[in-house]
């Protein structure tokens, strides 16, 4: 199962959960698994061009459906923080 | 747990309160610590523990990269900007901050490590504005980047550069003041 490490922000609609595991190949899979169990965490997608992954610290740019996941490995999702 | 829109008061000790007033006042002045955004503003995370109604901030962290230039952040800021940006001399480019996604990983990181909880930012106005003289209020570009961001928007008013203060603001939302208690050590 892949980890996925939820945002301080957003852990409100993960019942505060630090860290969600789902079953999934692709990073797509992976993404529409957390939000079918955690539909607030749709809006991570708010701002698409806001939004890096990460997977086991390297910051992936590739299209979703491409990168494959494997067991274990982790994923952390970053919305940056922004002010005037 | 209670949520954060309904907190009513935030404690911040005063060696907190020191440590970001002298993140402003470093700034301000130019000195600039290496591999730190040379941008004359201050903005960093506040971070510590929740209890029932309270908050106690417990750990002040600077962040030292501004990502303002970088694509795909730098397109979205300009829009944002472009559209609720007061006018100002300065250049558009140089006026907002956005944070470093792997900066900001790693202070999320570095918070779940010490079991500290992110309640907000804060980030610093120096210039007076003509109804706004002490700028101890969030602009509307603060409150639209701090739209459903479940954070506090901290102010730090520095046009007097030796009377400092400091508010708190739920989501950036003027109507949601929460008092800050700085509490002496």
């Amino acid at each position: 199962m892949a980890k996925i490490i939820i945002p301080f922000p957003f852990r409100k609609y993960t019942d505060s959960l630090r860290e969600v595991l789902v079953e999934s190949n692709t990073l797509a899979d992976c993404i529409e698994a957390l939000i079918a169990r955690y539909p607030g965490m749709n809006s991570i997608q708010d701002h698409p061009a806001l939004l890096s992954i990460f997977i086991n610290g390297k910051q992936t740019k590739e299209e979703w459906n491409a990168v494959s996941l494997a067991h274990e490995d982790e994923i952390s999702l970053i919305v940056p923080i922004a002010g005037g | 747990m209670t949520e954060l829109s309904q907190i009513g008061r935030i404690v911040l000790p005063q060696s907190g309160w020191d440590e970001i007033v002298s993140h402003c006042r470093r700034k301000l002045a130019g000195d600039f610590l290496p591999g730190e955004s040379e941008v004359r503003r201050a903005y960093g995370i506040l971070a510590g523990l929740q209890e029932k109604t309270e908050i106690k901030i417990d750990s002040v962290l600077p962040v030292k990269k501004n990502a303002r230039a970088v694509e795909p952040l730098k397109t979205y800021m300009d829009t944002v900007m472009e559209k609720y940006a007061k006018p100002s001399k300065t250049p558009m480019g140089q006026r907002g901050w956005i944070t470093d996604p792997l900066e900001l990983k790693e202070c999320y990181e570095a918070c779940d490590k010490e079991d500290l909880q992110i309640f907000g930012t804060y980030h610093m106005h120096i210039v007076a504005w003509e109804g706004d003289p002490l700028r101890d209020m969030p602009t509307v570009l603060d409150t639209v980047l701090a739209r459903n961001s479940n954070l506090f928007t901290f102010i730090i008013a520095m046009v007097d550069e030796s009377n400092p203060s400091i508010k708190a603001f739920y989501e950036g939302k003027s109507e949601k003041e929460v008092p800050v208690i700085i509490e002496p050590v």
